[in-house]
């Protein structure tokens, strides 16, 4: 009696075999990590909870799983004294809402009791977020900077000659506050230069001026 | 040029004439195939036609069974009928023919006359009319029932002849309707034009129905993703991607994958559908396991889908309340601005508001649940079902679109083959030209040559004299294998 053997199962499990194996690479993960920087110095401290707004806006939109850190630019910003929290949401939508709660709550005490600085350590804080950023696994790294931008280091403290290292993190300066309205072409020339202290650090910059664009920059990818 | 004639002709046989002949072989080769799959496919369609007509047939006959079952009462009401009726008529008859009125009318004025007697003249015929006249409408008044019966019953006679005459005539419908479908069964197996038998059994407009069904069907399946979608981040996270596509998003085109797998499986269990050979084998028990085994799995899918329509409901309302309360923070709740515009000048931090309630409770609600979440959850639960029925047109549409595949497949065949064979002949054709042409330029040369300088090269040992002249292609060895080749290929 012939018996025949049909290719169709041979052909399924090859293809099974194969999808499995493309699917080993084709996981991947759409997590980000956020660090965000609150300029604590006497310009811009009156500025904060306006800030901190913004970051609840951008917090409400992290997805679950995204992790989120948050710090204080002071006079000497290179420092674990300086990071506020660090946090990771949960994976599952509900839970996540439930931490972005406590973010907020964290955030408003946060704000409700900043002191203001004597001088501004950007380059320290910088440092500080791409190190903390560069310990996590998330794929996409973001700093969130909310400041006037205006740097002054304190002579025991000067982090103007540190190499930042911010390759793969995306630094988004938001709600960037003029100090000095008579005197635009400052400002401008400011932002530029930030902007090339993180490009050739190997960061991308991006500006911000609406808290609403904060959280679709962020949240993009 | 006479000498290269033969080298040339060599060359152009093997250019064009092998090369068309390879080109007639594929063709030969081409056509047969194509010829052998339309066989193939029409003897697939007409066996499949036959199952369909056996199956067809063996309906009618369980419905023609049925209407036999309930024949008896039917007809034996009608008979009792006619009876009772043919009876009634039968006694009416037999009273109405006991009645002689002419021996009746003349026994009555017999009996009128000594009282005719008694009066004179015109009394006389007056009381013979009235005595007759008695006389005939006592006999009448006898006949006046029967012939009510028989007004009465004629009609009703009428009417059950009719029924009658429905019951025979749907019996013969079906018989017919069975008839016909044996008569196409007998074509179908027995016919020796499978071509013919396969093209009387439309593919295409089954196809075309079923597409639109499944189309359908698949709308539904687009609807039932977003809803699942949301909610499935719930149960598998919401970090990763697989092949771009979210977590969530994957494992909800997984359920919908399982919830139509279920739904083939019930179907095919039930007897709807064959596209799991394995049911064809099993006992009416297996089957019966296995129907009620993806009916469970169904009723548990909707159950699933019903939970997840609440859990989205929930997961909208505390993103949407996050969301208000994001933006709530270090903003004035609106009944008390002048308390708080104080501190926001200052820039201090306000106390975050309530978060605003969701307003799900305001609306209607069913037991509890607010009427978009209640049509969510309606929704939810109908959709494994109908997603199930999708079963159906599947059997056709993969059926049919195979037999369609087949066809086009033979006929692209059956395209080539000519096409091989239509170059095949062009190469002959340019192969005999090119060495007519070639005759045609060497004539003139070689008839001057001739009629000319015959005289100088009959003494010369020219070699148009000395050599042998070449052969012809028949006479060459390759000349008669490569005609015979040739010929086979056209």
């Amino acid at each position: 009696m012939m018996v025949s053997h049909s290719p169709v199962p041979q052909l399924l499990m090859l293809v099974f075999a194969s999808v499995l194996l493309c699917a080993c690479g084709l996981v991947t993960s759409t997590n980000r990590a956020v660090f965000v920087l609150f300029d604590a110095s006497g310009t811009y401290a009156k500025s904060v909870p306006a800030a901190a707004r913004s970051a609840n806006l951008l917090v409400s939109r992290l997805q679950p799983g995204d992790w989120i850190g948050v710090g204080q630019i002071s006079s000497c910003s290179f420092s674990e004294k300086e990071i506020i929290l660090q946090q990771q949401l949960p994976e599952t939508p509900t839970l996540a809402n439930q931490t972005q709660r406590q973010v907020f709550d964290k955030l408003a005490a946060y704000a409700g009791q900043v002191k203001p600085t004597k001088f501004t350590d950007i380059h320290g804080a910088l440092a500080q977020a791409a190190f903390e950023l560069q310990q996590r696994p998330e794929p996409a790294h973001y700093i969130v900077i909310f400041s006037d931008m205006i740097e002054d280091l304190a002579p025991r403290c000067d982090t103007s000659a540190i190499e930042l290292d911010l390759a793969g993190i995306t630094v988004v300066a938001s709600n960037v506050i003029k100090s000095d309205p008579a005197d635009p072409g400052a400002y401008f020339a400011m932002l530029k230069d930030w902007e090339r202290v993180v490009t050739e650090a190997g960061g991308q910059w991006r500006l911000t001026s609406s808290p609403d664009q904060l959280p679709a920059i962020v949240t993009a990818q | 040029m006479w000498m290269a004639r033969d080298p040339l002709r060599r060359v152009i046989r093997q250019t064009f004439f092998l090369t068309g002949l390879m080109f007639g072989r594929w063709g030969v080769w081409l056509t047969g195939h194509g010829r052998a799959a339309r066989l193939s496919c029409s003897e697939k369609i007409a066996s499949h036609r036959a199952d369909e007509l056996a199956d067809r047939m063996i309906v009618l006959e369980d419905r023609i069974g049925k209407r036999a079952d309930k024949l008896p009462a039917e007809v034996g009401t009608l008979a009792s009928r006619i009876s009772a009726t043919t009876h009634a008529l039968e006694t009416s008859a037999a009273a109405l023919s006991s009645i002689n009125l002419n021996e009746a009318a003349e026994r009555a004025v017999r009996s009128a006359l000594p009282r005719v007697e008694e009066g004179r003249g015109v009394t006389k015929v007056n009381r013979a009319i009235g005595a007759t006249r008695q006389a005939m409408a006592d006999q009448i008044k006898l006949i006046r029932p029967e012939l009510g019966v028989v007004a009465t019953e004629a009609p009703r006679l009428r009417v059950t002849a009719e029924k009658l005459a429905g019951v025979e005539q749907r019996f013969t419908q079906g018989v017919d309707l069975v008839n016909r479908s044996f008569t196409a069964y007998e074509e179908c197996l027995r016919s020796p034009d499978r071509i013919a038998v396969a093209g009387k059994h439309s593919i295409v407009i089954p196809w075309l129905i079923a597409l639109l069904i499944m189309s359908i069907a698949l709308s539904g399946v687009f609807l039932n993703f977003f809803l699942i979608e949301r909610p499935m981040a719930e149960i598998v996270g919401e970090s990763a991607r697989i092949g771009g596509v979210g977590l969530p998003a994957f494992a909800a085109m997984i359920v919908i994958f399982l919830e139509f797998v279920a739904g083939v499986i019930l179907m095919d269990a039930a007897g709807f559908t064959r596209l799991i050979p394995a049911f064809h084998a099993m006992s009416d028990a297996g089957r019966r396991v296995m129907f009620w085994v993806a009916f469970a799995f169904l009723a548990a899918f909707s159950f699933l889908e019903a939970s997840l329509a609440i859990v989205r409901e929930e997961i909208i309302e505390s993103q949407q309340a996050t969301e208000i309360l994001a933006g709530s923070y270090f903003t004035a709740p609106a009944a008390a601005p002048e308390a708080t515009s104080g501190a926001q000048a200052d820039g201090e931090p306000v106390a975050p508001a309530e978060p605003i309630a969701p307003a799900a409770r305001e609306r209607a609600s069913v037991f509890g649940l607010s009427l978009t979440t209640t049509a969510q959850i309606i929704l939810a639960v109908l959709i494994p079902w109908m997603l199930a029925t999708a079963a159906l047109p599947l059997e056709t549409i993969v059926r049919n679109s195979v037999f369609m595949l087949q066809i086009a497949g033979g006929f692209l065949l059956l395209a080539a083959g000519f096409v091989c064979k239509t170059i095949a002949a062009a190469l002959r054709s340019v192969g005999y030209f090119a060495l007519s042409v070639y005759d045609l330029i060497i004539f003139v040369p070689l008839f001057i040559e001739k009629r000319f300088f015959n005289g100088a090269r009959e003494e010369d040992s020219g070699p148009f004299r000395k050599r042998k002249p070449s052969p012809p292609v028949a006479e060459t060895g390759a000349g008669p294998e490569l005609e015979r080749k040739l010929q086979q290929a056209s």
